[in-house]
């Protein structure tokens, strides 16, 4: 027997019903775009052209144009490409992960987690790929047959462990998005009126009709892509991590890099969700979708995995100091008092000291606080990897190598514009899919036990 | 049998009895006690997964499970030949003195490899036995299955009491009724 349950909260507030659901969720999509919407898309359009400029230049010029040299020889580049891989886990994280856990909150907020999945990967992406200097070249990470000599790629390499990871991650997160969107582009279909949104919609509706055997159907395979994805997206960043940690740089060669990362990325992910999320709730009117639970929920975890992240730069602390290597002990007190001493401090206070106020539960209820600490968050993850990345780097083993790096303007273009590249995708995604999965949310309006 | 599920199409089929719904606890109710009275349910359209419905009308339990296990071994075959013949037979390279052999180093690869065929494999069979394809016609029979009502079409039988049959599904919760011949609606 099925009851209502008396004591647990709703997840969806405002006693709504399945076509009030429908209304509110498609109607960005069946209206003209608001002006909140058009300022937003333009400023993302402005960032965009930054990238495009800073790209343009970068190719034109040559990687020289970055200020990186022998020996940091990665800097902004991949700093940016590990804060927005990581930025990229909470998707699939909350679809898959809160799936197998049967966390009905993630509902409401698991259509935009994926969506910034995937753009944060595109972002990501650009990082490595560019880096390469000559780009027309790229395919060589491929193990594709060649001409000099049958050379392949060598399957030792972290690196190239990356490349197959990240891009079975983008592919599967894709997947797995639009597998979930079906239905929803179907509702869509059946609400628009004109001619050239009908064709659209209802081509990537692919005939959707909501039987019983297709939605049986549906659920499996959401439920075996979630436990696909809930291994892969821990192995992708293990093997980001293992870019670093097989190497034999003091700092980089630790065991604990595989967890650390990963937590690290669950982290900024939700930093990275509270603040898409917060800001859509209000300018989207979803207050009753994206409720101030969900918030707690997402602050809970973020104070989780924020400590999860301290323990390890603690550890790593300890184990340099426990280790009796002066190289590893160097540098760690070089982190955290050498030169680069503000980018280890702000790092620790970011993600170790300032997300121990979800401890309270004003903090953890209060949207613009937890907007606010979700862009300590994400700055704090950023100086994570640049501080793991330049400090390790910059002093060599020979003192004649030892350098000082700073981002160059083209760099910082870069980073700047990749958040172009992001937000513009979410605006288009905002404009025309629904941003919270319709078709779930009207499962879950009952507050079943 | 083929792949493609035939049940998903409305096209060359008898009269159908169409009831629609508007609550889901009244829904399965009705389907319960339709399909006790032994009525052969074709199909039931729904806005969001109504978990039972399935087994009330007799869907058998999907064997999608299955092909994305084969599909899965097949991706991790392809990619231990492919690695093997580059590593091992092909070009052996010296990295850092490493046996050329399988080393543990094989296994991210193999492993995101896997993923990768097991995902698409089954992405592709769903999408096939589901009829799931671009520029498919979408059968609907109410505008509003996709939105807020729960459709249950019966397919008409000679033997059947259709009066009886509308009745039921009147007396059981259904808000309208109709029926569905070639693809015109009329209300009952």
């Amino acid at each position: 027997m099925i009851h209502d349950s008396l004591i647990r909260e709703r997840l969806v507030t405002g006693d709504k019903t399945a076509s009030d659901v429908t209304r509110d969720i498609s109607r960005p999509i069946l209206n003209q775009p608001t002006s909140a919407w058009k300022i937003g898309f333009t400023l993302s359009v402005v960032f965009l052209a930054i990238f495009v400029v800073s790209l343009f230049y970068t190719l034109w010029t040559g990687i020289g144009v970055w200020n990186i040299n022998k020996s940091v020889m990665w800097g902004w580049d991949i700093t940016n490409f590990v804060f927005w891989v990581g930025i990229g886990h909470a998707g699939t994280l909350i679809s898959a992960v809160l799936l197998l856990f049967r966390q009905k909150w993630r509902m409401s907020i698991n259509r935009s987690a994926e969506a910034m999945t995937i753009f944060a990967v595109i972002c990501a992406a650009m990082f490595p790929v560019f880096h390469m200097g000559r780009v027309w070249v790229g395919y060589w990470a491929l193990p594709l047959p060649n001409a000099f000599g049958s050379l392949w790629v060598n399957f030792n390499s972290p690196l190239l462990w990356d490349v197959f990871a990240i891009s079975t991650y983008f592919s599967v997160s894709l997947l797995f998005w639009y597998i979930g969107l079906i239905p929803d582009i179907a509702t869509i279909r059946d609400k628009v009126k004109t001619k050239t949104s009908k064709f659209w919609y209802g081509l990537f509706s692919m005939g959707w009709t909501g039987s019983t055997r297709s939605w049986a159907r549906y659920e499996l395979v959401s439920l075996i892509l979630a436990g696909l994805s809930t291994p892969l997206v821990l192995s992708v960043h293990t093997i980001v991590s293992t870019d670093f940690a097989t190497s034999v740089i003091p700092g980089w060669h630790t065991t604990i890099f595989p967890p650390y990362f990963v937590a690290g990325a669950i982290f900024s992910g939700f930093g990275m969700v509270a603040t898409l999320l917060i800001v859509a709730r209000k300018v989207m009117n979803y207050e009753n979708y994206i409720t101030i639970g969900h918030l707690e929920a997402m602050s809970k975890i973020i104070m989780v995995t924020g400590s999860i992240v301290g323990i390890a730069y603690i550890t790593e602390f300890f184990i340099a100091w426990y280790s009796g290597v002066e190289y590893e002990q160097y540098a760690f007190t070089n982190r955290m008092f050498g030169p680069y001493w503000w980018a280890y401090w702000s790092m620790m206070s970011c993600n170790l000291i300032a997300p121990q106020v979800f401890w309270m539960k004003w903090a953890r209820t209060t949207p613009w606080f937890i907007f606010t600490m979700s862009i300590v968050v994400n700055v704090g993850m950023w100086f994570e990897r640049f501080v793991i990345i330049v400090t390790s780097l910059h002093r060599d083993y020979l003192p004649s190598s030892w350098v000082m790096y700073s981002g160059s303007l083209t760099e910082i273009g870069l980073f700047l514009g990749t958040f172009g590249i992001f937000f513009t995708c979410f605006f288009l995604f905002a404009k025309f899919l629904p941003v919270i999965n319709m078709a779930e949310v009207k499962s879950i309006l009952r507050n079943r036990e | 049998m083929g792949i493609l599920d035939k049940n998903l199409s409305l096209r060359n089929r008898n009269k159908i009895l169409v009831g629609v719904w508007e609550d889901e606890d009244a829904l399965i109710h009705a389907a319960d006690v339709l399909v006790h009275k032994g009525i052969n349910i074709h199909d039931i359209y729904t806005p969001y997964p109504v978990h039972g419905l399935d087994r009330i009308i007799g869907v058998k339990r999907s064997r999608l499970a299955r092909v994305a296990f084969l599909c899965g071994t097949t991706g991790l075959i392809l990619m231990v030949s492919m690695i093997y013949y580059m590593y091992v037979v092909d070009w052996p390279i010296n990295v850092g003195n490493k046996p050329v052999r399988f080393t543990p180093s094989w296994i991210p690869v193999m492993f995101e490899g896997t993923v990768l065929c097991t995902a698409f494999g089954m992405g592709f069979f769903f999408f096939w036995r589901n009829r799931l394809l671009h520029g498919v016609k979408n059968d609907l029979l109410d505008d509003r299955q996709t939105d807020d009502r729960m459709i249950v079409a019966i397919e008409t039988t000679e033997s059947m009491n259709q009066a009886e049959v509308i009745e039921m599904m009147k007396s059981n919760g259904a808000v309208e009724t109709r029926e569905y011949v070639n693809g015109v609606q009329t209300v009952i």
